[in-house]
């Protein structure tokens, strides 16, 4: 009879911890994930951020949204040998791979676009080392990478139609190599 | 507030058929494990000690503490490639069920690794994964359909029947996904395209996120127009009308003919079959025992004729196993009497002090090897156990 009251004073509080636990979530994740910078809204989420951040509950659902692309894009990299000589780096282009390669290979297609976002400046160094490691010709040095962003942007016509302008390209990056950068520790 | 807390209680705490969540289990497992695959030849690449962004650079980029085991591994790729060999068997036992909650910990702790180690080639699928995981760990997710039920039926604690469980993480899971689809709806309520419908047309015209061909009726801007409010429509329905259980079945059949449109028209790897796993939990248990009997029906006849078990009753070790043998016969096939109620037994059944199960097929009563091979014969889960019992019983007509 002891026991059995112990028993079930224990689950009273083992559901009352769980029960805690989930009011909590279900409070915090939609603060976290609510499109809205309302400042209570905030201020929840800078108290959470810790948690969310550590325990890996973070999460975006914009898909798409609030606007999609207007930009077709790929990005590829320029190598400039010690002995003057040029060679291109290509990205994989999910346009131009098989149907299997392509959803295998869709990641860089994430990252390139990534890549691309000057807030993510500081990834620009790394990639291009990865780039200098990895250069088409092994048997030379490379001295500079650059990094390039080819875009053409979609346009709607007034009528409804929509018309891809010519493609452009522009370097958003340069990267002069270092010995060490090729024979990391 | 006596009533809220009523409801409260109902919904998260009343004890239910854990069959959904374990099929859940079964799928999430699968697609870590595809997604793993999908990713193998990249691993060095882009989690190496080399990768395409340095750890570094990753946690200047996203400061604050993260549950991340690339920051304890040693710098070495031979650690790496370790992690995802651990972590690609890990999600394999969790498929089959084998210490769900272990492995349930372990695919979670090596999935939000990943993740963190490399942040910006992650998709809303990867991100639901992580998260359903999250509460995946605390799921009785080997309640059912799992080898550790079967131990369990083994070892005398769990009888044939599945026992009902509470399932408050299940239903977090549910709710996640449901505020998936209402929170993408209120995005896409903030954007001009989305409002004047205009954005399908951006979508598919991405040269990069293209997947197989579309016909050209299907770009016309009326339609895209219409398709672009159809799918705000249909994700505010997936995450408020999914509740409602009179409309449930017909919002996850738009859901799932929605997906499977995305998973024909573009390329994001493994996102749709992602989402549409957690629809398995909405799925009534009942539903699911109805339409598990409709497939035993018209597969049944393909895998012989029934076989009659007959065991003894009071033999515990026996009934123990014929626990077991239900769990595994999922097809049905096979039909237990219990002797000492029948009054039927035999004297083979004797003889073997009662722990033997008798066998009564179309051509005859067996026991022994023989009723092994017949076993493992008639229960599909079984078999791979066939040549192991059919070399038995040769070698054993050898002697």
């Amino acid at each position: 009879m002891v026991k059995s009251s112990q028993t079930n004073r224990f689950a009273r509080w083992r559901d009352l911890a769980i029960s805690l636990f989930l009011l909590f979530h279900l409070i915090a994740i939609p603060i976290w994930c609510l499109p809205s910078n309302s400042l209570p809204l905030l201020v929840c989420r800078d108290l959470v951020r810790p948690y969310f951040l550590w325990s890996g509950l973070f999460q975006t659902w914009d898909m798409f949204s609030p606007s999609p692309k207007r930009t077709n894009g790929y990005l590829e990299a320029m190598l400039v040998y010690t002995d003057g000589t040029t060679d291109y780096w290509q990205f994989p282009r999910m346009d131009r791979l098989s149907f299997t390669e392509r959803y295998s290979k869709e990641r860089y297609r994430k990252f390139e676009e990534t890549l691309a976002d000057s807030k993510f400046a500081d990834l620009w160094p790394d990639a291009a080392r990865y780039i200098a490691r990895h250069a088409p010709d092994p048997s030379k040095r490379p001295e500079m990478i650059m990094l390039i962003l080819n875009s053409s942007d979609l346009v709607r016509n007034p009528d409804g139609s929509f018309t891809d302008l010519p493609w452009q390209s522009r370097v958003f990056y340069r990267y002069r190599v270092e010995p060490e950068d090729l024979n990391p520790q | 507030m006596n009533a809220i807390l009523a409801a409260w209680n109902r919904f998260f705490f009343t004890e239910r058929s854990p069959v959904p969540l374990a099929l859940f289990r079964i799928a999430y497992g699968l697609l870590v494990m595809v997604t793993l695959l999908l990713l193998k030849a990249d691993w060095i690449p882009w989690y190496g000690t080399h990768a395409w962004m340095s750890l570094g650079a990753m946690r200047e980029l996203e400061p604050g503490l993260r549950m991340n085991l690339f920051t304890i591994l040693p710098q070495d790729d031979l650690w790496v490639i370790a992690l995802f060999w651990i972590f690609l068997a890990s999600a394999l036992l969790l498929t089959v069920g084998f210490l769900s909650r272990l492995n349930s910990i372990v695919v979670y702790l090596c999935l939000a690794s990943i993740q963190q180690r490399n942040l910006y080639i992650l998709h809303g699928g990867d991100t639901f994964l992580r998260v359903a995981g999250f509460f995946l760990i605390f799921a009785p997710a080997g309640a059912a359909l799992s080898v550790d039920r079967l131990i369990r039926v083994w070892r005398g604690r769990e009888q044939s029947e599945v026992p009902l469980r509470r399932l408050w993480a299940q239903r977090m899971i549910q709710i996640e996904l449901s505020l998936v689809y209402l929170t993408t709806f209120c995005w896409k309520l903030k954007g001009a395209p989305w409002i004047e419908g205009s954005a399908l047309f951006y979508v598919f015209h991405l040269f990069e996120l293209q997947r197989f061909p579309l016909p050209d009726w299907l770009l016309q801007p009326g339609i895209l127009k219409l398709g672009t409010w159809s799918a705000m429509v249909l994700e505010f329905s997936l995450g408020t009308l999914i509740w409602v259980k009179r409309m449930r079945y017909k919002i996850l059949a738009a859901g799932l003919l929605f997906h499977l449109s995305l998973e024909y028209s573009l390329n994001i790897p493994m996102f749709q079959w992602d989402m549409l796993s957690a629809y398995l939990l909405f799925v009534d248990p009942g539903d699911l025992q109805r339409a598990w009997n409709w497939i035993c029906v018209r597969v049944g006849p393909w895998l012989g004729k029934p076989v009659s078990v007959s065991y003894d009753s009071r033999s515990a070790r026996t009934c123990r196993l014929v626990n077991l043998l239900v769990a595994l016969d999922i097809f049905h096939r096979l039909a237990f009497k219990p002797s000492a109620e029948t009054g039927n037994r035999t004297s083979a059944a004797s003889e073997t002090n009662n722990r033997e199960l008798i066998l009564t097929t179309p051509i005859g009563t067996c026991l022994g090897t023989d009723a092994k091979l017949i076993l493992a014969k008639s229960i599909p889960l079984l078999w791979p156990l066939v040549p192991f019992c059919y070399f038995r019983t040769v070698a054993q007509s050898r002697k």
